[in-house]
């Protein structure tokens, strides 16, 4: 049994490999594809380290794309300016060791706060769901009040309102699935976006340091580590912090995800969604098993991470940089059209002039995250159903 | 006018112009149709159509009605509100309409409400009883 997992959990990794290097492509896409080749799978344990190693894999590679060819996911958009500057700079390898450390030491500090706190989470949970709005709408007017100054503290609220009004017609309607929506949404406003505005003054992307060096402070990077998602959005400032944090947040997250079907019984993202249907009573060795998988595919995820993060750039800078950036413009505009069709398009017109106009104003980026943050909003509230019934969709 | 309020104005006419585009889209399109089994907290705040049997019926004195719907494989609630019930009446539907086994086809909204997922429907032509 041993070595079946162990071989399912490497085949995991490969397939996550592949899957994290393509830009844009969610890895619940695949799930459903996985789900319906059950049959293959000779025990449900064998699946379930097959769907949990392949998302860990997923989750540190597909930083690669992100950071080197501004292709977010819902979770890696703010993470592409940050990355694409250091790209710039010649500091791409380091970005992406950046990531890795803020994933690696998220992954350890969550694991030890689940395993102690596993048996509060659930209280918790519940007595959290109701202020969520709340503490959302805090992040939001921070953001604002971070621009300091009155004419981009109005600019920040026009991008907010417009990528939240751009948020809640797209999320809510059946324009594009709901599995592959938010890579128009997103690769418009962080990263077509960004790739447009860099185009202009670079002609070749520098040669990329390998040195170990990591420019930030251990004080610093243990901040970073410790740091919640409220801290990463709104500090924005520090890049290198700014990539640990997010990463940190990004792993811990998937992490509570699939570990949320023992913690209070509620899966929270498709992996889990998954693994709930395989192993409907989820026992304690099998969350054992979990976080066994969980730990061997980071270790392996982290090494492959680091060996392309390493080669990629290399190659990337033998290359023009604005043929480059057209080839990737064109390359993305492909795959959202294969896997959204033309109303992927208009999203992702859409997207990208509102992620210019945030540029052109010289405001933060992160304000066009205000087209998850004001859906949560109402969907926290149960202002959802008003607004939509307002707008009529 | 410089060429940086320029390429402002350009590109706050152009995130309009998408805007109202995407607008008149979502307007006209149809909602997916989907199992009941199929609906997962992942489609959370969107909008969907979804048929099954009423397997339960929970009238409040509030007004309101909970339905409890199945396709067999497995089940989800439909709350239906005072206002909305209001709205029914209005257009001949009571509450006796609604039969257990039934065939009742809802568009609306996923939400979760304490843990379990639902679907809202917000106006009479959200709900089709077979």
């Amino acid at each position: 049994m041993f070595l079946e997992i162990l071989l399912f959990s490497i085949l995991g990794i490969c397939v996550g490999t592949i899957t994290g290097l393509i830009p844009g492509f969610h890895i619940n896409t695949l799930i459903p594809f996985i789900m319906g080749m059950t049959f293959l799978f000779a025990s449900p344990y064998y699946l379930t380290a097959f769907i949990v190693s392949l998302t860990v894999t997923w989750i540190f590679i597909s930083y690669i794309p992100s950071v080197f060819l501004g292709a977010p996911q819902e979770d890696t958009s703010l993470a592409v300016l940050p990355g694409h500057r250091l790209l710039l700079e010649g500091r791409g390898y380091e970005a992406i060791k950046l990531t890795i450390i803020g994933g690696m030491g998220s992954l350890m500090i969550t694991l030890i706060l689940v395993s102690i706190f596993s048996t509060d989470f659930s209280n918790f949970y519940d007595m959290l769901r109701p202020y969520i709005q709340y503490l959302i709408a805090i992040v939001v007017l921070f953001m604002i009040a971070s621009e300091k100054r009155l004419r981009k503290i109005l600019s920040a609220v026009l991008i907010i309102l417009l990528s939240g009004f751009f948020g809640i017609i797209t999320l809510s309607s059946s324009l594009v699935p709901s599995e592959n929506v938010f890579f128009p949404m997103l690769t418009g406003m962080f990263g077509l976006s960004t790739i447009i505005i860099s185009m202009k003054g670079k002609s070749k992307i520098p040669t990329q340091k390998e040195d170990s060096n990591l420019n930030i402070s251990k004080v610093d990077l243990l901040k970073s580590i410790l740091l919640g998602s409220v801290a990463g959005t709104l500090i924005g400032g520090e890049t290198r912090s700014f990539l640990v944090s997010l990463s940190g947040i990004r792993v811990a997250h998937e992490v509570v995800s699939l570990l949320s079907l023992y913690i209070i019984q509620t899966p929270r993202s498709g992996a889990s969604i998954a693994i709930q249907k395989i192993l409907p009573e989820l026992a304690f060795y099998d969350v054992v098993l979990m976080i066994g998988v969980i730990c061997f595919a980071s270790g392996i995820a982290v090494l492959i991470t680091m060996f392309l993060g390493k080669r990629i750039p290399k190659l990337l800078a033998k290359l023009n940089y604005k043929y480059l950036c057209l080839s990737v413009i064109i390359f993305m505009l492909i795959m959202i059209f294969l896997m959204t069709g033309v109303y992927g398009l208009l999203i992702v017109f859409t997207s990208t002039s509102i992620g210019l106009l945030c540029a052109h104003l010289g405001i933060k980026k992160s304000h066009c995250m205000g087209c998850l943050l004001i859906p949560s909003i109402l969907i926290f509230s149960g202002l959802n159903g008003v607004v939509l019934s307002i707008l009529g969709i | 006018m410089d060429k940086k309020n320029i390429l402002i104005f350009w590109f706050l006419f152009t995130s309009f112009l998408g805007l109202i585009l995407i607008y008149v889209a979502a307007l006209n399109l149809q909602p997916v149709k989907i199992e009941v089994s199929q609906i997962t907290s992942e489609l959370i705040g969107r909008s969907v159509l979804t048929s099954g049997k009423i397997v339960q019926k929970t009238p409040n004195s509030a007004g309101h009605l909970f339905l409890m719907i199945s396709d067999d494989k497995s089940k989800i609630q439909v709350p239906i509100f005072a206002s909305l019930m209001n709205d029914l009446k209005k257009n001949n539907i009571t509450e006796n309409d609604f039969k257990i086994n039934k065939l009742i086809s809802v568009n609306g909204l996923v939400g979760e409400y304490r843990g379990q997922l639902q679907i809202l429907p917000r106006k009479v032509s959200d709900i089709n009883l077979k």
